[in-house]
């Protein structure tokens, strides 16, 4: 078994009285791509922004490539994150904000993987303003700033959504080609043909604790059922009686 | 943070509402000047104009724009960088994107127009203005995390030191004069940083009234180089406190 | 000894004089005293004097002319008056004088008159005299061009530059005033004139009357006196076209009247001062035509101020318009222009059409509360002011003007006040040139005080 580059230690977010997230412990490991999925609210989001250094755990702690994170914002040199953003600097160009997030990584044209701009079709647009771009659009650019760094940590947020077929496939391939280079892909998605299609294994999460993070495999062969979007169901079930046992 | 303040500020350079400001303020003065044949007289009108409309901007604007970009504050947040340098770099370009619109709308007329000691002190009382309201802003936008909240207590806050606050010294000052309260006007009077800002216009643009016997006591204070002083301290401590507090809350703050 | 060379002199000049008027000429250091001279000369001589007499104090108990030569000085020595002139028919014309006794209790002076007539005192400087100009009991007196300068000091040790007491049909006219106590003073003056005289820096008043009645004074200009002019008992004073400008302090007014019946003050110009005009006490005057701009408070009317009449004055750019201390003021305003005003002109005839009430409610606020001065055009204020002009609730009834002039009257469009501070380095040593030299030479003044004066 590959080795882990990201692990929780039992941690847990509190806001006011509410706990969005709680005890999760788990690892996830290089060269795989880990779809995290359940309902809204369920704790999705606060797990991805404790791993971002977004949210400050109330309790536990996360570690990557063994150590533990904290102010220090250097570890997040290796993460790249596409989130689903609906408002850049309203007056910046394409080119720029490119310009600027290279600039604040201190990273030169060499080191960055830009091929992406092309293939989305962006390289027409570089010079439009981010407030005429259309959601569709924004979303390639999210695209674009995730992966042109070459992270060995990727961390998406519903990357598909808004995308037209043809780029949702190339940005899933990139992720993917993420995972054969030896790193570390969590992406949250609700489309259960997709989960299928990338996933090495399938986070659960439902009021704020995982409730499994198994292999696609092994969660098919438990249910034989043939797809993800049968098994699924039927897993919850049992865990539901298991739960009235108990 | 000099990149993104660099990058803030290229931003806010063709920012409408930024232009706008420099606009009206360019228009408010502009006519000010246009419509009074006597430039003095503008400038007193300017005094009340800046006073109640500079800081009003400059706090709605900044929580408004806080908000507007705290997506990409998020995504900023990723980078591996501080987030002091984030605030910093934001609050850096946010203050001078508002002095310059200032300088242009406001500094601009007042030097064609009314070259003075006056106009100067008018226009420096500004620029301060500028500075303790963006940053209260920014306090505010990053303490409230619903936008129209935010909105409305910057409001409440304007409301606050342009009038609420006058009101109540005025009927504090008004029900004690039976005891001695001089002591106390001066040092109230000079904690809001507007009634600050406007006494050391009022000082020179009401020079004459000042040396009568009630301004005495403010002209004594205020017009001397040490209450120069204590008033620069004062406006400086109103912008240095809010930031550390700021950068408190941004630091601790779950984007 | 002295008396004998006295004689002497006076027989060597004989020989060559002529029967009628005759001219001596005295120069310092050669043979007798200007006193001997002075005392052998007849009525209606002429004495020319050159060079500095210290001889101590000189009398002149003839009709003379006294005139100033080359460095004419006469310098008292500390002893008395420096110049005392009994006789009627003096004149005392291009001296420098100096060196009078200081003392408060005999008035010592640098040139004393003593109940004469027809003096005339010209183009002298007086340098640092206790009284400089001292006339008692005289009549048709003219002191003209004269430049009279103390030193700042303290009150007790200073008196008054050009002092007038018990005298009539006194023409005082271009003399410049600067350091004294008062610059000029007027006690029991009648039928007299005061023009185109500039008194600056005085301790006290530029100008002070007391019980003098029937004056004029036109087109003096008063600048940093302690406390302005002040006219105090007397009655039918007038006052047209002087410049009243920072006289600035916390009992200082441009123009303080107390107990003052049927005066009339015209186009006058009322600048930068803390009080423009304090009317205390008085019945009938007239203020007519006058521009108040700069000042703290351009008129302090007191409850007892009655009958008094304003029209066609422009009031611009003061913190207060008007303030007063009562609640019933029997005056009337009419015809005047505030840059406060805010009303319209539906009928197109030049005044508004609502009344503009120039007291506002701040003022009344400041009246009560001093300390509430703090406020002074801050956004409550304004708001309170505002509320106030659209329901009056404090200011009384009788104190507005029905017809506010919407723009400043039109006479005044070319009216620019500048100090005569600018003008120190032309006229103060040179006691020919005359007072307001610096009036044509406006534009080029470099200490213009800048004023853009409303076109009409």
């Amino acid at each position: 078994m590959a080795e882990a580059s990201i692990a929780y230690h039992g941690v847990g977010k509190r806001y006011g009285k509410l706990w969005a997230m709680r005890s999760v412990a788990c690892e996830f490991r290089k060269g795989e791509v880990v779809m995290l999925i359940g309902p809204n609210a369920s704790g999705k989001t606060t797990l991805i922004k404790c791993l971002l250094g977004l949210v400050r755990p109330t309790e536990g702690h996360i570690t990557v490539n063994g150590k533990a994170i904290g102010p220090d914002p250097h570890y997040r040199r290796d993460i790249g994150y596409m989130p689903q953003i609906s408002q850049f600097p309203a007056a910046l160009t394409i080119g720029q904000l490119l310009e600027m997030m290279a600039d604040i990584r201190m990273l030169g044209k060499d080191e960055l993987e830009d091929s992406l701009v092309e293939e989305l079709g962006l390289r027409a647009q570089l010079d439009q303003r981010l407030s005429t771009l259309s959601g569709g659009t924004k979303q390639k650019v999210s695209a674009v700033l995730a992966l042109r760094t070459r992270p060995s940590i990727l961390v998406m947020d519903e990357p598909t959504a808004g995308l037209d077929p043809l780029s949702a496939k190339r940005v899933m391939q990139r992720a993917s080609g993420v995972r054969d280079a030896g790193g570390t892909v969590l992406i949250t998605s609700h489309l259960m043909e997709e989960v299928e299609a990338f996933a090495d294994r399938v986070a659960y999460l439902e009021d704020g604790s995982l409730k499994f993070l198994l292999p696609v495999q092994e969660i098919l062969a438990s249910t034989g059922a043939k797809r993800l979007s049968e098994a699924l169901p039927i897993m919850l079930e049992a865990r539901l009686t298991n739960d009235a046992v108990q | 943070m000099l990149k993104v303040f660099k990058y803030t500020l290229i931003d806010l350079a063709r920012n409408r509402f930024v232009l706008g400001y420099a606009l009206l303020l360019l228009l408010v003065a502009q006519g000010l000047f246009a419509l009074e044949d006597d430039p003095t007289k503008a400038l007193l009108s300017l005094v009340q104009v800046v006073m109640a409309l500079v800081p009003l901007i400059a706090l709605v604007f900044t929580v408004v724009y806080m908000y507007d970009t705290l997506e990409f504050t998020q995504l900023l947040a990723v980078q591996p960088i501080r987030r002091s340098s984030i605030l910093g770099g934001q609050l850096l370009a946010l203050a001078l994107a508002l002095l310059l619109a200032q300088l242009i709308g406001l500094g601009l007329p007042l030097a064609l127009h009314s070259p003075s000691l006056a106009a100067a002190v008018l226009s420096l009382s500004g620029s301060a203005l500028v500075l303790v309201f963006a940053v209260l802003g920014a306090l505010i936008a990053l303490k409230q995390r619903e936008k129209a909240r935010g909105v409305g207590v910057a409001l409440a806050v304007w409301f606050l030191f342009v009038l609420v606050y006058d009101a109540v010294l005025m009927w504090g000052m008004f029900t004690l004069s039976d005891y001695p309260i001089e002591p106390f006007v001066v040092p109230l009077a000079g904690l809001n940083p507007i009634d600050l800002a406007r006494i050391m216009v009022m000082l020179q643009v009401d020079l004459s009234a000042m040396m009568g016997y009630s301004g005495a006591i403010y002209k004594n204070f205020f017009g001397s180089a040490a209450g120069t002083g204590v008033a620069a301290l004062i406006l400086l401590l109103w912008v240095t406190i809010p930031v550390l507090f700021a950068f408190r809350v941004f630091q601790r703050k779950d984007l | 000894m002295r008396e004998l060379k006295g004689s002497i002199l006076l027989l060597a000049c004989l020989n060559v004089a002529h029967v009628d008027a005759r001219t001596w000429r005295y120069r310092s250091g050669e043979g007798a005293s200007l006193q001997t001279v002075i005392n052998g000369t007849a009525s209606g001589d002429t004495v020319v004097v050159e060079g500095t007499v210290s001889e101590g104090s000189i009398r002149v108990d003839r009709p003379l002319v006294l005139l100033g030569g080359a460095h004419a000085v006469i310098d008292g020595g500390g002893e008395d008056d420096a110049l005392l002139i009994t006789a009627d028919h003096v004149t005392v014309k291009g001296f420098t004088i100096r060196g009078s006794r200081r003392s408060n209790l005999d008035d010592m002076s640098g040139i004393k008159v003593n109940a004469c007539r027809g003096t005339v005192i010209a183009n002298n400087i007086l340098d640092k005299c206790f009284f400089a100009i001292y006339l008692s009991g005289a009549r048709d007196a003219l002191i003209e061009g004269n430049t009279v300068l103390g030193e700042p000091g303290a009150e007790e040790h200073m008196a008054n530059g050009i002092h007038l007491w018990k005298c009539s049909n006194a023409t005082i006219r271009n003399n410049r005033v600067e350091y004294h106590r008062d610059g000029i003073y007027f006690e029991f003056v009648t039928d007299s004139r005061i023009t185109g005289n500039t008194t600056m820096h005085n301790l006290r008043y530029g100008l002070h009357f007391m019980f003098s009645h029937r004056d004029a004074y036109e087109d003096n200009h008063f600048e940093d006196n302690g406390a302005g002019v002040a006219v105090m008992f007397s009655h039918h004073i007038a006052m047209r076209r002087n410049r009243f400008l920072a006289n600035r302090g916390a009992s200082a007014y441009g123009l303080l009247l107390k107990e003052i019946n049927d005066g009339e003050i015209k186009d006058n110009t009322f600048q930068d001062n803390t009080t423009g005009i304090m009317v205390d006490g008085c019945n009938r005057i007239k203020v007519h035509d006058n521009v108040f701009r700069l000042n703290g408070w351009a008129l302090r009317l007191f409850a007892n101020a009655i009958d008094c009449d304003f029209r066609g004055n422009t009031f611009a750019g003061n913190t207060f318009d008007v303030s007063t201390n009562g609640s019933l003021i029997p005056n009337t305003m009419s015809g005047n222009y505030w840059d406060r005003y805010s009303g319209y002109d539906l009928d197109r005839d030049g005044y508004g059409d609502v009344p503009h009430r120039p007291l506002g409610f701040f003022t009344l606020l400041v009246e009560m509360q001093p300390y509430a001065m703090v406020f002074s055009r801050s956004l409550f204020v304004s708001l309170l002011d505002r509320a106030e002009r659209l329901i009056p609730s404090l200011s009384p009834e009788s104190m507005k003007d029905d017809r506010p002039l919407m723009r400043p009257p039109a006479h005044l469009s070319t009216v620019s006040v500048h100090s005569a501070e600018a003008c120190d380095g032309d006229t103060t040593r040179d006691p020919c040139a005359p007072v307001d030299a610096c009036s044509p030479g406006l534009a080029a003044c470099p200490h213009l005080i800048h004023l853009r004066v409303p076109h009409g």
